[in-house]
């Protein structure tokens, strides 16, 4: 089957919705989080309910927070 | 010879592998510091204190998991992430920029445990030196 042309405007529609789920999917991969990777590397998240996360990210923040002390 | 990895030198090496490294400290199996990216000894303590933590924050978190104990762990926070990895003998932990890609930090991690722990070198990607007047071989356009 002969695939449509498509014009400037559907194109550019294409592209800014390409960008937009690139934008969405940083700020996902960048929202707070706990991951643990297995030897094999299989990921798993702690989630934000689960018990001991909070000690997780605030020893996390504790360490940041000295790194940016030093720069 | 190959450049052996030492224990001092590891953290820094991670630093050296990832722009997105801002800190970084090794750790031996008694969790006391064994290396740093950092010259301030007090602050690399204090680092690896924390470090140490982690690790047994998430063995606290994942004890009635059903599965192995997580060997890397990865912590996305506002401002940053923390990432950090563990062999028997060595626990590598690395503080890093705002948007750092995990899968190459935890890939660095890994590789610079493998190669303190004996496993190969890292290899760099480096244009290879020409020597003095050896002219490289041209292919010749056109020829048969």
């Amino acid at each position: 089957m002969k695939e449509k042309r498509k014009g400037p405007l559907s194109r550019a529609a294409g592209l800014a919705e390409g960008m937009a789920n690139t934008v969405r999917r940083m700020q996902r991969e960048r929202e707070p989080r706990v991951l643990v990777y297995d030897p094999a590397g299989y990921a798993r998240l702690i989630q934000p309910e689960a018990r001991g996360q909070d000690r997780i990210m605030d020893v996390a923040e504790e360490m940041l927070t000295l790194v940016a002390g030093r720069e | 010879m190959a450049d052996t990895l030492t224990p001092e030198r590891a953290a820094e090496r991670l630093r050296g592998l990832s722009a997105d490294v801002r800190a970084a400290v090794l750790l031996d199996a008694a969790g006391s510091l064994a290396g740093a990216s950092d010259d301030d000894h007090d602050h690399a303590r204090e680092l690896a204190e924390l470090a140490r933590r982690l690790f047994e924050e998430v063995d606290r978190a994942t004890r009635d998991w059903d599965t192995e104990p997580p060997e890397q762990v990865e912590v996305q926070i506002p401002g940053g992430a923390v990432f950090a990895s563990r062999t028997p003998r060595w626990t590598l932990a690395a503080v890093a920029k705002r948007g750092a890609l995990s899968s190459l930090l935890l890939y660095d991690l890994r590789a610079v445990l493998g190669e303190l722990e004996g496993g190969p070198p890292i290899r760099r990607s480096a244009s290879v030196p020409v020597t003095g007047g050896e002219d490289l071989p041209m292919p010749e356009l056109g020829a048969q």
